[in-house]
């Protein structure tokens, strides 16, 4: 087992057993599922839409070399840079290069997941710069020092009372309030400074428009917009995948993207920009980047199976609805991008064999698949993981044989009917002894959590030979 | 000319959930099937596909494909044994001689309340079960072979019984199989958050078309010593008026000690 | 000066994981993914909208914008006025634009200048503004959102300030999303503008246990004065 393995095991059995913590998250999933289905409703055919929207990605994923190309000639005809970076390695190297190259000393971040992927903020800061995240969730993230825990809302662990301690203890003693509305206005005024001080402003994207040449990002808060209207240089990193074909497909993709990751119709803001400042414009930065990050994207391609998981728009559904998210919480799982997607994606970006006990992780309930705008089949890719798995000779061995027993004792109706009645007699036997949940007892992790299973002195097969044996349907119902 | 069906007995119900498959029985004969039993059926597989040793439950499913081959129709009192056969046999078999047999029996294959209200189109099947009961969706059930009403239009026309929804009914029991034996922190919670939802609602009882739901929420709600016990809807449907209402009534499953 | 492909040229030269990528994304993309059936006929995703000026109304409401009808401009000026004067104090920053100088002219006639004011043309909009006027590029019924574009006074003036007061005009209305972002690409609003945005409403978050909190960044208040004369 993976050391990753090991500690989301542990950290897992913490988690669950945490009721404040289910508590918490229980009443954040609540509040997401009543606007969400307010969401769907503003939507006329919710199907349809999502048909739409796998069209779009399936277009854009099955087209991309062509669109990303097109998307880079129009930035760069603009006087954009566009870098294509292999790896975090060589996103981190570029940010680094071009804050030092115009002596940056702050950067104000606005949320993006890939920057969290490629770990630029710590690629940043040991060069000695400043980074500020401005979402509020992140900054709340940032100044506990924890990774986010949910992809849209990263501090949707956390009540108001830790908040406010949080910022007594890092910002300003004096803090009196706990009201969400004051613990805004503090996070305000301190980001406010930094937003007027920062040489540089990293952002996400969440689409690439290719026939417009423009970046698309969806955000409620204003801080994105800060980001990339006042320092002098905007970077934006993003994945690859983001890449839509055309400026019109973002008509069906922001409701979608709103109703699936927030319950909005729209996100206050959608923002599109295509270089830097043009000469004669008010403000905007002068110089202007979009870092492409692959990290393992273009792998993903290859796969017939798995290539629409780039589809995904990272909004969020999945891990809403997750039971299991819901129960272990976002930080469990020990990866950039938690919940169904991220056990999907993770081991294509990381290691199978590192990352393959996420896959396993999952009741394959399908509640994720259902909620997907773009109809991912999810809880079906975590079944070829799985599989990818044991075809990569990465589980165990003990576990391999364990079937292999399983499949000559089904392959033969008399041994399993043996196995099955020996099976039971031996439990009987054990529990009569009060041996039950004892290191003698098979069932002992069952028992852990449950009673006993019923051991019936029949089996099915042999109640119905009976029957048909002394002819009387007295048991099985008249015929 | 009788109809007939072909029983897929999970190979857990045989062994540990007899009374499922008598009670499934009984239900179709009452309809007026006649039901065979195929004897040399063992295991659909699913343990093994779940946990991803696709080649270990191939010849399991080959084997299960001989062993129905020659049915009419094929009904199964599980949704997820059901769903393994309708939804993954192509999968599974995609490369192997009865890849054909598999499709064309995974047409025939039905879970017990989407035959009884699709196939042979009845709600009503002369059942009486004078108690409440709150109703749990199975995942397989809902999802892959996409059963949402038909159970319940057929609780509906139980004699006398009461029919309470369960918050989040929709949401996973925790069971999953293989999840269960390697996440079982995590499927425990699962388990308990559902058996807090079915003790909000105050039914006796609590239903679903899967065995292995149930099989995990009995040891659940067991554990707690909570009131509420699990049936399956076969055995709900199977159940049938007393003639003396003051007798203890066998046929239901025994209160817990 | 390097001409545009010289430029673009040393671009690449530089870059060196670029062909790499694309010769891996070429590659992946050779394998053959089995394409499922399309939508088939056009299924209507969103109601149409019968009553745009209603639907954008209504829109406002939910979206915690303020949306103020006009008949002219002189009641445009007094919604204006009404809408500046009780703002602490501090400087406003108004696009320069000449129906914005009319605008503003009146509303100085209605009452005396109390504060000063900074023209786009002028610079961006200051750390200590109090409110941002700027006119929209289109305003969008189905969302009840305005558009704005760089020359509507740059980046910041929509989103400095804690009150943006948009100066609009009915005939500017279009009924949804897809209508507004078309006349976008059929304008080439990006070979002269490096920004656009599309505003539904004030500055939000929901980051403290999912309570909304209007006013996060941006600005708390928005307000569009709907002028249906001339």
């Amino acid at each position: 087992m993976s050391t990753a393995a090991q500690r989301f095991l542990q950290d897992a059995a913490v988690k669950s057993a945490d009721l404040m913590h289910r508590e918490v998250i229980r009443r954040g999933m609540d509040s997401y599922d009543a606007a969400h289905l307010k969401g769907r409703a503003r939507i006329k055919d919710w199907e349809a839409a999502r048909q739409k929207c796998q069209e779009i990605k399936r277009e854009a994923i099955n087209h991309l070399d062509r669109y990303l190309l097109q998307f880079e000639e129009k930035v760069i005809a603009r006087g954009g840079h566009v870098y294509w970076a292999a790896n975090s390695e060589e996103a981190c190297s570029y940010v680094k290069n071009l804050a030092a190259r115009f002596g940056v000393r702050t950067v104000v971040k606005s949320k993006s997941m890939v920057t969290e992927e490629i770990h630029l903020s710590p690629a940043l800061e040991q060069a000695g710069i400043k980074v500020w995240e401005t979402d509020l969730g992140e900054f709340i993230v940032q100044l506990r020092n924890e990774p986010p825990y949910h992809i849209v809302t990263p501090a949707m662990h956390l009540n108001r009372g830790q908040i406010a301690q949080l910022f007594r203890e890092k910002l300003d003693p004096a803090i009196a309030s706990d009201d969400p509305r004051d613990l805004m206005a503090v996070a305000r005024r301190k980001l406010r400074e930094a937003f007027f001080a920062a040489e540089m402003g990293i952002s996400g994207a969440n689409f690439l428009v290719a026939d417009a040449g423009v970046i698309a990002i969806s955000t409620n808060e204003g801080n994105g917009r800060l980001c990339t209207s006042l320092p002098r240089i905007h970077v934006v990193v993003t994945g690859i995948e983001k890449v839509i074909p055309r400026l019109e497909d973002l008509a069906v993709l922001w409701p979608v993207l709103a109703t699936s990751g927030t319950g909005q119709g729209i996100t206050t803001y959608g923002t599109l920009i295509g270089g830097p400042r043009r000469a004669g414009e008010v403000d905007g930065a002068e110089e202007f980047h979009v870092v492409l990050v692959d990290n393992g994207r273009s792998q993903l391609l290859a796969d017939a199976e798995q290539r629409e998981v780039l589809h995904c728009i990272r909004c969020g559904a999945c891990l809403n609805i997750c039971p299991v998210f819901r129960h272990v919480g976002g930080h469990t799982y020990g990866t950039t991008y938690p919940g169904p997607i991220g056990s999907v994606l993770t081991p294509h970006l990381n290691s199978i064999k590192e990352f393959k006990h996420l896959s396993y992780a999952s009741s394959l309930c399908g509640a994720c698949t259902s909620v997907c705008p773009v109809k991912i089949n999810l809880h079906h890719h975590l079944l070829q993981n799985r599989r990818n798995a044991t075809e990569a000779g990465a589980t165990k061995s003990s576990e391999r044989m364990m079937f292999r027993a399983w499949r000559s004792a089904m392959l033969h109706p008399r041994i399993y009917a043996l196995g099955g009645w020996s099976m039971r007699k031996a439990l009987r036997i054990l529990y009569g002894l009060g041996l039950a949940g004892s290191i003698l007892d098979p069932m002992r992790v069952w028992n852990r959590y449950r009673s006993p299973v019923p051991l019936p002195s029949e089996s099915f097969r042999a109640i119905w030979r009976k029957d048909r044996k002394q002819d009387r349907r007295k048991n099985l119902g008249a015929n | 000319m009788q109809r007939k069906v072909s029983l897929f007995i999970p190979c857990f119900v045989d062994q540990l959930l007899p009374q499922v498959a008598v009670d499934t029985v009984k239900v179709l004969r009452r309809l007026g099937y006649g039901v065979d039993y195929p004897e040399d059926q063992t295991c659909c597989g699913q343990p093994a596909f779940n946990t991803g040793y696709w080649d270990e439950a191939r010849p399991c499913a080959e084997h299960f494909v001989r062993v129905f081959k020659h049915a009419d129709a094929v009904v199964c009192p599980s949704g997820s044994c059901a769903t393994m056969v309708r939804t993954f046999y192509a999968d599974l078999l995609a490369s192997s001689s009865l890849r054909e047999d598999a499709l064309a029996l995974a047409s025939r294959t039905f879970e017990l309340s989407e035959f009884l209200v699709k196939v042979a189109a009845v709600t009503q099947v002369g059942a009486t079960f004078p108690h409440t009961v709150t109703y749990h969706a199975s995942c397989h059930g809902l999802r892959e072979l996409k059963l949402r009403d038909e159970p319940l239009q057929l609780l509906r026309q139980v004699n006398g019984l009461t029919l309470i929804e369960m918050v989040r009914s929709e949401e996973c029991c925790g069971f999953g199989g293989t999840f269960a034996a390697k996440f079982p922190d995590i499927s425990g919670a699962m388990g308990n958050s559902k058996a807090e939802n079915v003790a909000a609602t105050g039914a006796e009882f609590v239903t679903a078309i899967d065995p292995s739901c149930l099989l995990h929420l009995e040891g659940i709600l067991g554990k707690r010593q909570a009131p509420t016990r699990t049936i399956h809807l076969a055995s709900i449907l199977a159940h049938e008026s007393r003639t003396n209402e003051a007798q203890k009534d066998e046929s239901l499953p025994q209160e817990r000690p | 000066m390097q001409t545009k492909e010289a430029q673009t040229e040393k671009a690449h030269v530089e870059n060196a994981s670029r062909d790499g990528i694309l010769q891996q994304i070429r590659a992946g993309l050779r394998t053959a993914v089995p394409e499922p059936a399309a939508i088939g006929s056009e299924r209507v995703i969103f109601e149409p909208i019968s009553n745009p000026l209603e639907r954008f109304q209504q829109e406002c409401v939910s979206n915690l914008m303020e949306c103020a009808l006009t008949a002219d401009c002189a009641a445009s000026a007094r919604q204006l006025s009404e809408v500046l004067q009780p703002l602490p104090e501090g400087e406003i920053f108004v696009q320069d634009d000449p129906s914005l100088r009319r605008l503003v002219e009146m509303t100085i006639e209605l009452a005396a200048p109390t504060r000063a004011i900074r023209w786009s043309s002028e610079g961006a909009p200051a750390e200590a503004a109090q409110a941002t006027v700027t006119l929209a590029e289109a305003l969008i019924a189905q969302t009840g959102s305005i558009l704005v574009t760089s020359a509507c006074g740059g980046r910041g003036a929509s989103v400095i300030a804690p009150c943006h007061i948009v100066y609009a005009s009915v005939a500017q209305l279009v009924p949804d999303l897809a209508t507004a972002l078309g006349r976008v690409s059929q304008e080439r609003i990006f070979d002269s503008n490096s920004f656009a945005c599309v505003i539904s409403g004030s500055s939000r978050t929901a980051d403290i246990e999912k309570i909304l909190v209007q006013g996060a960044h941006g600005p708390r208040r928005l307000v569009v004065i709907l002028q249906t004369g001339s």
